[in-house]
């Protein structure tokens, strides 16, 4: 009999002696292939709430599967795999195992926010793959992803002095993501700035990345600002179980 | 005509018709098998109801009392109909104990029985204590005992309620949805959240069909404020890992089997035909339909007729129904009952 639901086998599960003898028959190689069960023996009844708990996953459990999300998702268009019905239904089962299989496409939302309007329950999927992406970066399952790493150099740079500065928070992006600063498309984008800004537009923006001037007054800001975050991730390390410290 | 209109079964559908014929003025005389009236709701044990959310013992015994102090009604408890004869305008039942009533009319509002899940083995019932059907739940709530594992009396982590059993299954000869059991389980999940905050509730489905209005309240209620999760899987087999029920199936969403430890698990019985129906049928000279509920005409230009001319049926007789209808049918099937007593409908619409 064929095999049907062929795609249902995952190579991980697929177990081969390349040297194997039973009683004497030799079921060496694809005669000794073995298909390990799939089967779900339990649900981690915790991972809702947890996801549920951090900032745009607080909708999760209206979700009734109707699958607009998938349908209007910007993504899925380019990768099938990347589901948030799926991942939606994953978590609110507590399906771990099954989620995580699929943490590294996960964070690759773009945020289009096409799912927030076409999902009828609002659900606001969008926010709900923020809030699993960042679910599974406190646990420790992924490494901090690249928006990750800009959003937390753009709001060092924000409560450190008030502004940006362009090419710092790229510096500083890049240093963290271990990419080369010398990229093709930056230096055209540089040299392109020189030749056609004026002089005085230059001198400034050379001033205010060698000087990094503060907005006036910023330090009381600054102050309440760091508190506000330190006590949001407190809380977000708390629902999850976590230690209070740590992370990012 | 001045003989009562004779009802058979005392629940909501025979309550209803007889308070219906007494406040038109005439008179009727109720028949009930047990030994007191109001039916599944009473006689089981139904905790509150759908959807009003009043207790079944206030909400239902409030009709029985409304038709037990009725002095146009007489009602017969512990009684059964031995035989039926005549012709409309001059029925003549007797009793078993040898009592006879003459009547203008019949209407049988004899209502169902509860599915008997020992006809679905492999889900557990009859082998593993904690395996209940949705009437001992109902028993749990409305006794004050509250949800308990009946093994041990701890209260559940973890409680699976399977839709469709004995509904939707040509397995079992019964093909029809029981229509109730999926927004009664969503209500009775909500209330084991509520009752106990700790204890999760899953609900393996084919489909939900919580029809109309229910939808809201129950399905997306059950969701959204309760946390209840559905999952879309009919379930193979329920055994014991020795501690706890097993549940066994596949998680069609996921397309990956599942075998998930749960202390209690819940049957959603359905609505077969009343067990007597053959004996009713055959007393009353009445019709049964292909799946063995009494057979009721069209009701486009009928109402609530079966196939004997000047006997109604009414309620879940007639197939599985929900209370707030079986009331309605009742009190319909007195107006037709009352009618065909004052002249055939054709000749009086001409």
């Amino acid at each position: 009999m064929p095999i049907h639901e062929k795609s249902l086998i995952r190579p991980e599960n697929l177990v081969e002696h390349e040297e194997l003898v039973i009683d004497g028959v030799d079921v060496s190689g694809h005669w000794s292939t073995f298909i390990k069960p799939r089967t779900i023996f339990d649900y981690n009844e915790a991972m809702q709430d947890e996801i549920a708990a951090l900032p745009g996953g607080e909708n999760i459990h209206r979700c009734w599967q109707c699958g607009s999300c998938t349908n209007a998702c910007t993504v899925n268009a380019v990768n099938p795999e990347f589901n948030p019905r799926y991942w939606i239904y994953l978590i609110r089962l507590g399906m771990e195992e099954e989620l995580l299989r699929d943490k590294d496409i996960l964070w690759q939302c773009v945020s289009c926010n096409k799912c927030t309007y076409a999902c009828p329950r609002d659900v606001v999927p969008e926010a709900v793959m923020k809030a699993t992406a960042h679910w599974m970066e406190l646990k420790g399952h992924t490494p901090k992803s690249n928006s990750t790493h800009f959003d937390e150099e753009f709001a060092s740079q924000v409560i450190a002095t008030g502004k940006i500065e362009e090419s710092r928070v790229i510096r500083g992006f890049f240093r963290k993501t271990g990419q080369p600063l010398n990229q093709p498309w930056l230096a055209a984008l540089i040299t392109g700035l020189v030749r056609r800004f004026p002089l005085g537009y230059l001198m400034r923006m050379g001033w205010a990345t060698v000087f990094r001037p503060k907005t006036r007054g910023w330090s009381a800001s600054r102050r309440a600002i760091r508190e506000y975050v330190h006590e949001r991730e407190a809380e977000n390390r708390k629902a999850l179980g976590l230690d209070a410290t740590g992370g990012h | 005509m001045t003989k009562p209109v004779l009802i058979i079964g005392g629940g909501p559908a025979g309550l209803s018709a007889a308070h219906a014929v007494a406040a038109a003025g005439r008179k009727a005389v109720l028949v009930e098998k047990e030994d007191r009236l109001g039916g599944a709701p009473i006689l089981q044990g139904y905790a509150k109801l759908v959807p009003s959310h009043e207790w079944a013992k206030d909400a239902i015994g409030g009709m029985v009392d409304r038709v037990a102090g009725n002095a146009n009604v007489t009602v017969h408890t512990g009684a059964q109909v031995q035989s039926f004869d005549g012709t409309p305008g001059a029925f003549t039942a007797t009793l078993k104990d040898g009592t006879t009533i003459d009547a203008d009319t019949a209407i049988l509002a004899t209502g169902f029985t509860h599915f008997d899940s020992l006809n679905k083995p492999e889900w557990g019932f009859g082998t593993y204590p904690d395996v209940v059907s949705t009437v001992q739940v109902e028993q749990m709530i409305s006794s004050g005992q509250g949800i308990r594992c009946p093994s041990d009396g701890r209260v559940p982590d973890r409680v699976a309620i399977l839709l469709c059993v004995g509904s939707r299954d040509r397995q079992i000869g019964r093909e029809w949805c029981s229509k109730i059991c999926c927004t009664v389980s969503a209500n009775i999940a909500m209330e084991i959240r509520e009752l106990s905050p700790k204890t999760n509730v899953y609900i393996y489905y084919m489909d939900i069909r919580t029809f109309g209005l229910y939808e809201g309240e129950y399905y997306w209620g059950s969701q959204e404020e309760a946390k209840v999760k559905y999952v879309k899987a009919r379930i193979a087999e329920v055994t014991s890992d020795g501690k706890r029920l097993l549940v066994k199936g596949e998680d069609t969403l996921v397309k990956r089997p599942i075998a998930i430890p749960f202390d209690m698990v819940v049957h959603a019985i359905g609505m077969d035909p009343n067990v007597d129906n053959m004996t009713l049928g055959s007393v009353f000279g009445v019709e049964l339909n292909k799946y063995g509920y009494i057979d009721k005409k069209s009701t486009y230009v009928t109402m609530a007729e079966t196939s004997r001319p000047g006997v109604f049926v009414a309620g879940s007789a007639t197939g599985p129904e929900t209370i707030d209808d079986s009331i309605a049918q009742g009190a319909a099937a007195a107006i037709a009952a009352m009618n065909f007593g004052a002249g055939a409908p054709a000749q009086a619409a001409e």
